[in-house]
C-alpha cells in the first residue's frame, strides 16, 4: 500500500510535470524546478484530494521537498475537528 | 518588403495540422471527409449537481484521449496549464510543424504564430464558475487565468517550439483562424518573418455554453444539412487545425515539399446584422480573393464553402456564389465539410483549409453528408453522395461569421 510520501509525491509529479524519479525527500525546491505556480498547483490539488485547507504562507520557509510534505502531511493527519 | 530581386513574396503552404471528431490528423481527418464518415451525434451534456438537468443535443466532439495522443507525440507531459482550446491548438500545431520538417530544424527562431479562437477557455471558466457560484467554494484552480487568456495557445505553441517572433491570437467568430492565416500571410509578405504556424483552435461544447448556442436559434436538433432542403440548422464541432506557411524563397533553399501557394486573400465586414449574413459582404471579400489571385476566369475552382447547414447562410452563400462567378458558377464544385465534422467555429477556416488542400492535391472533392433533396435557393454543383473527381487548379476557403466579419482566401495548386 502506498505511504502518503508516495502518493505527494506522486501528485507533485503530475501537477508540476517533474520526472517522478527525481522526487526525493532531500531534493531542493530549485533542484527539482518546483517554481511558484507549480507549489500553488500542487497546493490546490492537495486541497481537492484530501478536503483540507493550506495557508497560504505555510511553504516560505521551505528549502527541501521533505520539509514541503511534512507541511502538507502535518494539516493532511491533522483530526477534522 | 520583397526578396532581393525585388519581386513580391510568394508565400506557400508546407505543413498541415488537424484534429476534430473525424480524425486525430490531417491525414485521418482527410481519410474519413473523403470517404463520408459521420461525426456528429447525439451526445449528452450533465452539468452536475448544482446544475439543471443533463440535456443530450447533436454534436461532433474529439474522441480519445487526446492529452494522452498530445504527450505522447511531444515526449513529455503537458498537463494542467492548458484548457482544451490549447490542447487543440498544440496538436494541430506539432502535426503541421513536424510535416513540415521545421522541428528542431534552428529555423524557428525568427518565425511568427497566428492563431484565431472564437472562444477562450470556456471548459475552464465552466468549472471555475461551477466551483464558485454553484459549489460557493472561493478558490479556483490557480492556473485559471492563462488557461482562458485567448493568447494561452499561441503561448503554448511558441514556447513548445521555441518560436520567438511574432506571436499573437486574433478573434472573429467563425472566421478567426481565416484571419488567422490571412496575418500570418500579411507578415511573411511584409518580411516580418519568413515562416508563419497559423490556424485555429476551439472547444465550447461544455453543458451551459451549448445551451447559450441553442438560445440563438441557429442549431439543428438533428444534423448539419448544408445547401440541403429542409436544413434547420448548425451543429457545434471541436478541435483544432494548422498550417505552415513560409516564403517560397524559404521553402526551396530547404527543399520543403510545398502543397499549395496562398494567392489571394479577401476580407470584408457587413457592419450589418449579429447573425444575418449579407450578400454584399461575402460578395467583396470572395471577389477580392479571386482578383487579387487573377482567378476569376480559373477553369475550375474547388469551393469549401462556410456551408453551416442554417437556412440563412447557405441561401446567401449560393447567391454570393452565383453573383460572383456568373454563368461559370455552376462550373466550380462545390463541398460543405461541416456536415462531417460539424462548425468548428473559431478553428473551421483552418480545419475546412486542411481537408480542401488535401482535396485539391488528391483531385478528390468530399461528399456533403445529410442532404436530402434539391433547395431551389441553392442551385450549385454540390458533390454529393461520395466522393468526386476533380481537376480543379485552386481552393476558395469561405467563413462568414455572426456579426458579420468574411475572410475568403485562395490557394493555387503546386504544379
Amino acid at each position: 500500500m502506498a505511504t502518503l510520501d508516495d502518493e505527494l509525491l506522486d501528485l507533485i509529479s503530475q501537477e508540476a510535470l517533474i520526472d517522478r524519479a527525481k522526487l526525493t525527500r532531500e531534493a531542493t525546491l530549485s533542484d527539482i524546478g518546483l517554481d511558484s505556480v507549480d507549489v500553488v498547483s500542487v497546493v490546490f490539488a492537495v486541497e481537492e484530494k484530501y478536503e483540507v485547507e493550506i495557508a497560504e504562507d505555510a511553504f516560505k520557509d521551505t528549502a527541501n521537498l521533505g520539509q514541503f510534505l511534512d507541511i502538507l502531511e502535518a494539516v493532511i493527519e491533522k483530526p477534522k475537528s | 518588403m520583397s526578396s532581393t530581386d525585388g519581386a513580391p513574396r510568394r508565400v506557400v503552404v508546407t505543413g498541415l495540422g488537424a484534429i476534430c471528431a473525424i480524425g486525430a490528423s490531417a491525414s485521418e481527418t482527410w481519410a474519413a471527409a473523403r470517404d463520408g464518415r459521420p461525426g456528429i451525434a447525439p451526445h449528452l451534456f450533465d452539468p452536475g449537481p448544482t446544475g439543471p438537468a443533463a440535456h443530450t443535443t447533436p454534436t461532433a466532439l474529439v474522441e480519445g484521449d487526446i492529452v494522452g495522443g498530445l504527450e505522447a507525440a511531444l515526449g513529455r507531459r503537458v498537463g494542467a496549464s492548458l484548457d482544451l482550446f490549447s490542447v487543440f491548438a498544440l496538436k494541430s500545431c506539432h502535426e503541421a510543424l513536424d510535416e513540415a520538417g521545421l522541428i528542431g530544424s534552428g529555423l524557428l527562431e525568427r518565425a511568427a504564430v497566428v492563431l484565431g479562437h472564437g472562444f477562450a477557455g470556456i471548459h475552464t471558466l465552466e468549472q471555475s464558475y461551477e466551483r464558485f457560484y454553484g459549489q460557493k467554494l472561493t478558490k479556483v484552480h490557480p492556473l485559471t487565468v492563462p488557461r482562458v487568456m485567448v493568447s494561452a495557445p499561441v503561448s503554448a505553441v511558441a514556447m513548445e517550439f521555441g518560436i520567438r517572433g511574432p506571436v499573437f491570437a486574433v478573434s472573429s467568430a467563425c472566421s478567426s483562424s481565416g484571419h488567422a492565416i490571412a496575418q500570418g500571410a500579411a507578415l511573411i509578405v511584409a518580411g516580418g518573418a519568413d515562416i508563419a504556424v497559423v490556424g485555429g483552435s476551439e472547444a465550447i461544447a461544455t453543458p451551459a455554453c451549448l445551451r447559450a448556442w441553442e438560445g440563438l436559434q441557429a442549431m439543428s436538433p438533428t444534423t448539419c444539412r448544408p445547401f440541403s432542403e429542409g436544413r434547420d440548422g448548425m451543429v457545434i464541432g471541436e478541435g483544432g487545425g494548422a498550417m505552415v506557411l513560409e516564403t517560397l524563397d524559404n521553402a526551396n533553399a530547404r527543399g520543403a515539399p510545398i502543397l499549395a501557394e496562398l494567392c489571394g486573400v479577401g476580407l470584408s465586414s457587413d457592419a450589418f446584422h449579429w447573425t444575418q449574413p449579407s450578400l454584399e459582404g461575402a460578395v467583396s471579400a470572395m471577389s477580392a480573393a479571386l482578383d487579387q489571385a487573377g482567378a476569376r476566369e480559373a477553369g475550375q475552382i474547388l469551393i469549401s464553402t462556410h456551408g453551416t447547414g442554417t437556412p440563412l447562410n447557405d441561401k446567401n452563400e449560393a447567391a454570393a456564389i452565383h453573383a460572383v462567378f456568373g454563368h461559370r458558377a455552376k462550373n466550380h464544385p462545390v463541398i460543405a465539410t461541416k456536415s462531417a465534422h460539424g462548425h468548428l467555429i473559431g478553428a473551421a477556416s483552418a480545419v475546412q483549409g486542411v481537408i480542401g488542400l488535401m482535396a485539391l492535391n488528391e483531385g478528390l472533392a468530399p461528399p456533403i453528408l445529410n442532404w436530402l433533396g434539391p433547395d431551389a435557393e441553392c442551385d450549385l454543383d454540390l458533390v454529393l453522395g461520395e466522393a468526386r473527381a476533380i481537376d480543379a487548379e485552386a481552393l476558395l476557403l469561405n467563413a462568414f461569421a455572426f456579426g458579420g466579419l468574411n475572410t475568403c482566401l485562395l490557394f493555387r495548386r503546386w504544379t
